[in-house]
């Protein structure tokens, strides 16, 4: 796609107003993971190349700076740690409280343990495998467990879905349903209740002292519409009565359901996007950890959606976003080789209440703020 | 404040010759520290005899500020080598140097402004990718690095053994400074600075974006802008910059360029042009510096006039002239800002505010309040992770060296670099001497008829993974080096062929005549020793091979019989 470099230019000087902050990065190789494994750093990790690197990145000084931003001109990631991974990576997640990250890859099922190192060395070590006791398919879905003890909830399909303990690899917890469903998503909600998302819709809600689950049907779920989840929960324990649970469909349609009731949405939208790609690999919706019922949506094209979804009734209509990302589209610095370029993840800051990160197929990595007309005055 | 600290000095042997490459200061000490060790290379005395020449790569003080205590107060009379915009510049931002760190902290231990004059008289200038000799075996040749104004990469070369020294250097064009640029020339070693090789940089619209914002900004609240600037490049992009800007957004607020800068822009312009290449001076430098719709040339009157502006204004650290003049008057009011495009040093007036500072001593005691924003903006350029990896694609060299890091958090790094392009990665600390062994290849001519001769002994083909070893004799004329066969060497050298032939005498006791010796001889020979030619000739001599045997006798003793012995040395 040929940006004509007007229209580039146009978004430059209109980013002055709509954005509080901007930062754009060109990493070597895309990455569809940016999980955060501390107060400043993320992760990310090749998906593309032969070396598929993990690497830690710190965030630019400036944005934390404060009252002596002026003062700081450090504008850029600094890498702090790097290692190498034999397979391109599908998914990675940080373990809570530790400095650990486990990724699942798209050549094989097993899962493999980082340990991201502390200030001696900048290696990202791999330290252990973990063989999932039972056939499964390749590039699993993966959760930190949030105990003490460190361990994962890792599922391809509804039926392979168990949770393995990292140090030991004993395997804590496996589902007892005979269902082939395929896993878009998992997540734990506290310690032991957790929740599985389908590919086609269906929820599934489970406790890791009991290998029964309660599952829910999507009902009049289009067919070739992919599924993925996005739970909103205040803490990391949280009371399932507090929690709310969002899915997005390939087709554009939301549905926001309360935990305790996963039966009938109390909100849902049909959402004016279209896919510009095939492949269903990067759709991702998420919950604002401080915005009030605020979700972002990627995936579809080279753009992050921002909704807010307290005016949504019961009945689907068609909201505006309250602000579109464009600047993957409009600043990509990567010759394109005329693929169409599409956002593969996007995450938000944990507390400034608008700032995410985004990254796109092409490499690029950006951190931005958004102004919201409705509340702030530029 | 984040400003860059760090000094440049590296010393490299390569086939006998001894190079410095920068002589940079260490801007965060205030004593001897500062200056690199030069008791590395000789204890005592004048470093003349030890350094073949000294190379520069660019003005900026961390690789140059030392040059003159160097080459004046330790000593050296040999080539200085730099490009000609940093021969230019080099001198106004030493004595500029000079002037702040003797006048206003009162040094002593510091060299003056005629040693500054004396060490530029030792400077020879380079131009892009032009071979200089510096003496029969060593040369070396410039290469375009970027990064500021005369920036240059640089290859040393020495016979066939290479290494490339990149200074400072960026893969990222700026506006009015193209990328770095080298061609295959496969250096057995590539020496690059990796302060930078740990970090993702930040894209060049969104510091553009960074400034517009803020300048936009103050002149919103009605304040006043102050830009302190020293290179021309860069005061140049800016004011792209924002007339782009004020056009768009259709501004009226006034931009001025201080006439202090007017001077010097004419002087570097021609610098410029007459030393980028063709197409930064088609892209960037085609516009008249001056020709601009909303940049004018500012009065010091103006600094008076209420209502908001922007001013760039010399010199870049406020620590003299125009610049400090204009911040003394707006320093008062919050409303205005004053962004800081680089670092500055110790002792300024820049460097004071950029490290939080409110209060400001003046001269005659006057205090000053500094009450407007200090924004402090990095426009330097410099190559991150990925354009160390691109430089390497491009030079290929054998080996890398990466200094000004931290081994241990560099290891990542290193791993990446040997991996991806299979080649070793050293990472040496202050003071550390790095060996790098290589593997010159010495070219030889060979002479047909010496090739024939090996052909025709058969055996098998020459085989690259089976070396065979050969015969012949090796003449190293001026520079070529030939192999040929030993007695086309005697020829080129007139002289004659010398057989050499050796004989011994074995004694027995034989009570046989001479003749009936030889053939007992003759028959015990051809039966021991089955696999050779062994011959009774009709002279009387028994001849194995090429051995020739001959028996003997003396009247007064006819029983010892003397078998003569005679071969040759083959």
């Amino acid at each position: 796609m040929d940006i004509s470099s007007d229209e580039a230019d146009d978004w430059f000087m209109e980013s002055l107003h709509i954005y509080r902050d901007l930062h754009v990065f060109q990493l070597e190789h895309p990455t569809k993971v940016i999980e955060w494994t501390g107060e400043k750093s993320i992760c990310v990790a090749d998906y593309s190349s032969a070396r598929n690197e993990i690497l830690e990145l710190l965030l630019p000084l400036k944005l934390y700076a404060g009252g002596n931003k002026g003062l700081c001109p450090e504008r850029d990631f600094k890498l702090q740690h790097g290692g190498f991974c034999d397979e391109p990576v599908e998914c990675l997640r940080h373990i809570f409280g530790k400095r650990c990250v486990v990724t699942s890859g798209q050549y094989s099922s097993k899962l493999q343990v980082w340990d991201i190192g502390e200030g001696d060395s900048d290696i990202i070590k791999r330290t252990g495998v973990i063989n999932p006791k039972c056939p499964s398919d390749k590039g699993r879905k993966i959760a930190s467990g949030v105990t003490d003890g460190a361990s994962v909830l890792h599922g391809s399909r509804i039926n392979d879905v168990q949770q393995t303990e990292l140090v030991s690899g004993r395997v804590l917890y496996a589902v007892g349903t005979d269902s082939l469903d395929a896993v878009s998503g998992l997540q734990f909600v506290n310690s032991s209740t957790f929740v599985v998302c389908a590919n086609n819709g269906t929820l599934y809600v489970g406790d890791t002292r009991d290998p029964r689950m309660k599952h829910y049907v999507l009902h009049g779920s289009m067919s070739g519409s992919h599924w993925v989840f996005a739970l909103r929960k205040d803490q990391p324990h949280s009371d399932p009565a507090a929690c709310t649970v969002a899915r997005l469909s390939s087709f554009g349609q939301v549905l926001v359901s309360d935990l305790r009731n996963l039966c009938s949405p109390v909100r849902q939208a049909q959402l004016n996007l279209q896919q510009n790609m095939p492949t269903c690999d990067f759709l991702n919706v998420t919950w604002a950890p401080v915005l009030d019922s605020c979700l972002a949506v990627s995936g579809f094209d080279g753009k992050v959606h921002i909704f807010d979804t307290t005016s949504w009734s019961t009945v689907s209509q068609t909201p505006q976003p309250v602000f579109v990302h464009r600047g993957h589209d409009l600043s990509h610095e990567a010759k394109t080789d005329g693929t169409l370029l599409v956002v593969t993840t996007h995450v938000w800051h944990p507390w400034r209440p608008r700032t995410l990160l985004s990254a796109a197929s092409d490499g690029s990595i950006h951190v931005w703020d958004w102004v919201d007309k409705n509340v702030d005055h530029f | 404040a984040g400003q860059d600290v760090g000094r440049s000095c590296i010393l490299v042997s390569i086939g006998g010759k001894n190079i410095m490459l920068d002589c940079g200061m260490h801007m965060g000490y205030n004593d001897d520290r500062r200056f690199p060790d030069f008791s590395y290379i000789t204890q005592n005395g004048r470093l003349t005899d030890y350094l073949d020449c000294v190379i520069i790569s660019h003005f900026h003080l961390d690789h140059c500020g030392a040059l003159p205590y160097m080459s004046e107060m330790v000593g050296y009379d040999g080539p200085i080598y730099m490009t000609h915009p940093t021969k230019a510049i080099c001198p106004i931002l030493l004595e500029d140097f000079r002037k702040i760190t003797v006048d206003k902290k009162g040094e002593t231990n510091f060299f003056t402004s005629q040693m500054i004059k004396d060490c530029m008289k030792k400077v020879v200038p380079l131009n892009l990718h032009q071979t200089v000799q510096v003496d029969d075996e060593l040369e070396i040749k410039a290469y375009y690095a970027g990064h500021v104004l005369g920036a240059a990469m640089v290859q040393i070369k020495v016979g066939s053994e290479s290494v490339v020294y990149t200074g400072d250097y960026n893969m990222t064009p700026d506006r009015h400074l193209g990328a770095a640029w080298i061609d295959k020339c496969r250096p057995d070693i590539l020496i690059t600075e990796s302060t930078y090789a740990t970090t993702i940089r930040d894209s060049k619209r969104c510091r553009e974006r960074d400034f517009l914002k803020k300048v936009h900004e103050t002149i919103e609240r009605g304040g006043k802008v102050l830009i302190p600037v020293f290179a021309l490049g860069r005061a140049q992009e800016l004011c792209i910059l924002l007339e782009t800007f004020w056009e768009r957004m259709n501004l009226k607020a006034p931009i001025y360029f201080s006439t202090g800068l007017t001077e010097k822009a004419n002087h570097y312009y021609k610098l410029f042009i007459t030393w980028t290449n063709q197409k930064i001076r088609k892209t960037f430098v085609q516009r008249n510096m001056f020709e601009f719709k909303h940049i004018k040339a500012f009065d010091r009157s103006y600094a008076d006039n209420p209502g908001p502006m922007v001013v760039f204004a010399t010199p870049g650290m406020l620590h003299a002239g125009q610049s400090l003049q204009i911040f003394k008057k707006w320093a008062g009011n919050e409303k205005n800002m004053v962004i800081m495009p680089g670092y500055c040093v110790q002792g300024t007036v820049g460097h004071k505010i950029l490290n939080g500072q409110k209060k400001l001593e003046m001269e005659g005691r006057a205090t000053l309040e500094v009450k407007l924003q200090v924004e402090y903006m990095s426009f330097s350029a410099h190559a991150d992770a990925k354009g160390i990896m691109q430089l390497i694609r491009m030079a290929e060299p054998h080996n890398i060296l990466l200094v000004h890091g931290e081994a241990k958090k560099m290891a990542f790094l290193k791993d990446k670099i040997e991996q991806e392009f299979n080649i070793s990665c050293y990472m040496p600390a202050n003071g550390e001497t790095t060996t790098v062994t290589t593997n010159p290849s010495v070219p030889v001519d060979i002479s047909l008829n010496l090739l024939k001769r090996e052909m025709a002994l058969g055996g098998p083909l020459p085989d690259p993974k089976r070396p065979r070893t050969m015969h012949g004799t090796l003449i190293m004329k001026d520079n070529s080096l030939r192999l040929v066969s030993p007695e086309q060497a005697l020829k080129e050298l007139g002289l004659s062929e010398h057989q050499l032939r050796f004989t011994c005498r074995v004694h027995l006791q034989d009570p046989h005549s001479d003749t009936d010796t030889l053939s007992r001889i003759y028959s015990h020979l051809k039966s021991v020793l089955k696999g050779y030619a062994v011959q009774h000739l009709p002279d009387s001599t028994v001849m194995v091979e090429s051995i020739v045997l001959k028996v003997s006798s003396s009247a007064e003793e006819p029983d010892l019989k003397v078998v003569l012995l005679s071969w040759c040395f083959q």
